[in-house]
């Protein structure tokens, strides 16, 4: 279901051997919630760890990991090493050099991420508790008029959204539609732009993978689509075009990115704010 | 005009808008009525539908007004959905936690909270539109900042992020928390940027598009995965 295995449904995959242990390793979230259990089944402050005690419990827990096989996480062994650098300063004798007496507590800083840590665990409780839309509670259905020439609104298509088509057509082109090149092409952005633009004025609406494949639908250059991408972009953020896809009934981007001339009055102006800007 | 039919013409416009409808926007539409007039309404509306025993309510999400039906029937309603129910790993919750408390925020600082790698969990959170690339932060390498998205605010049942509960209430509620032990948590509670305002695109004029390797381990659509 997800495109990450595990991230979304907990690490308690990992747990799959069978071993008690290793579904009760796996469901804590990293070092911090580690120490944050064991300081709760010491019921000690965390103000005030007895930090001998609870890093050798620490080390206990991760040999047991290790002992089932489990990969023990860099981070997990980052804060075994953090709390035995804690565990010797404890033991020095305070600086007698220092006329302003002790120092500070070498646990001071453990402490604070424990605390800040322990409160975000508090907000995600919270968020857990909430009435979500799509469990709890669902929203009433709407679509917009099928009337409207296309059913489509401007809705935010990110970076994120853009990247993911234009990684969608380098997919599509494949690596055999640019065969080996040679000769060295002199590709601008602010070149790009005009020919987008251009295409606009002939056309009200464009489908952003005609963009940047040629007319005949073939892998440009490498450069001239990295150029083309570019441009796009920076006409977007010249608000020189807008850029428009479908939504779904969740009100989820749907269907191919389309790009527009905007109607801004201003818009015309774009070519001013391109030579000024680049 | 009856305030009964301003009443049924805010139910209609509530009930016909395909995404949350702004106050100022829901009084525009009813003849002589003023934004004071139309949230008045909406609570009137609310409160029939209480004594009616409606399996509805109208919720102020993400700056508007939604028709949404009651937690009580969710399992009869989750059942005739096409998707499966909404499901975050903790992980995801603490992550989105730290975004929306600290937004903007980098990577390395969620996984400084944390102590655990955020690249996974913030990639999917992107992918269900829950969090976005609100731009960079100006100091060396131009980390990505991250921030809660109007999505975010749509699937946990806010009007604005500001209604999140602070993190001193937070602490107060909380036995086991101390509140206020460190003076570096003091000033948690602020959100220093305002969410996205609604229908607009997300800002992020100055998203770096080079570094996309970062975020894209996959050919996967990240759309399928969207509800």
């Amino acid at each position: 279901m997800s495109a990450f295995p595990g991230e979304l449904d907990s690490g308690a995959s990992e747990g799959s051997s069978g071993s008690p242990y290793a579904v009760k390793l796996a469901l804590f979230e990293g070092p911090l919630d580690l120490l944050l259990h064991l300081i709760r089944v010491n019921e000690v402050e965390i103000t005030d760890i007895p930090i001998a005690r609870i890093s050798e419990q620490y080390l206990a827990s991760l040999e047991t990991i290790r002992e089932l096989d489990l990969d023990v996480a860099g981070e997990f062994l980052l804060m075994a090493a953090t709390l035995a650098w804690i565990k010797s300063r404890m033991l020095l004798p305070p600086d007698g050099l220092d006329t302003e007496g002790e120092g500070p507590d070498p646990r001071a800083e453990l402490v604070a991420r424990l605390l800040e840590y322990q409160r975000f665990k508090e907000v995600a409780r919270e968020l857990a508790e909430r009435r979500w839309l799509g469990r709890d509670v669902f929203e009433a259905h709407a679509s917009p008029l099928e009337s409207q020439p296309e059913s489509e609104r401007e809705i935010a298509v990110g970076v994120f959204e853009l990247i993911e088509a234009y990684r969608r057509v380098l997919a599509r082109a494949g690596p055999s539609a640019a065969p080996h090149e040679v000769e060295v092409e002199t590709v601008t952005v602010r070149e790009r732009m005009r020919v987008v633009m251009k295409a606009l004025e002939l056309r009200p609406s464009l489908e952003f993978t005609e963009c940047v494949l040629t007319s005949e639908g073939v892998f440009p250059s490498r450069s001239i689509f990295v150029a083309t991408f570019l441009a796009i972009l920076e006409l977007s953020r010249l608000a020189a075009l807008r850029i428009y896809q479908g939504v779904d009934e969740r009100g989820g981007p749907q269907g191919p990115i389309h790009l527009r001339r905007s109607d801004d009055p201003g818009s015309g102006a774009w070519s001013e704010q391109v030579a000024e800007i680049m | 005009m009856e305030r009964s039919e301003q009443l049924s013409i805010a139910e209609a416009l509530i009930l016909a808008s395909p995404e949350p409808i702004p106050l100022p926007r829901l009084a525009s539409l009813i003849p002589s009525c003023k934004p004071a007039v139309a949230r008045a309404l909406v609570d009137e509306l609310n409160a029939e539908y209480l004594m009616r025993g409606r399996a509805f309510e109208i919720w102020e999400v993400a700056g508007g007004f939604q028709l949404r039906t009651l937690p009580a029937f969710a399992s009869y309603v989750q059942a005739s959905q096409p998707e499966r129910p909404l499901r975050l790993s903790q992980a995801a919750l603490e992550t989105l936690a730290v975004v929306a408390y600290r937004q903007p925020v980098t990577r390395a600082e969620i996984e400084h909270v944390r102590g655990v790698d955020a690249g996974a969990v913030l990639r999917s959170l992107l992918e269900r539109h829950l969090v976005r690339i609100a731009g960079h932060r100006e100091v060396p390498g131009r980390p990505l900042l991250y921030a809660t998205s109007r999505r975010f605010l749509e699937v946990f049942g806010l009007a604005r992020i500001e209604d999140l509960p602070t993190l001193r209430e937070l602490a107060e509620l909380a036995p086991e928390g101390p509140a206020g032990a460190h003076p570096t948590l003091e000033s948690v509670g602020s959100v220093s940027e305002a969410p996205e305002p609604p229908g607009q695109p997300a800002d992020e004029d100055d998203a770096d598009v080079s570094d996309d390797d970062e975020y894209f381990d996959d050919d996967e659509d990240p759309r399928s995965e969207s509800e």
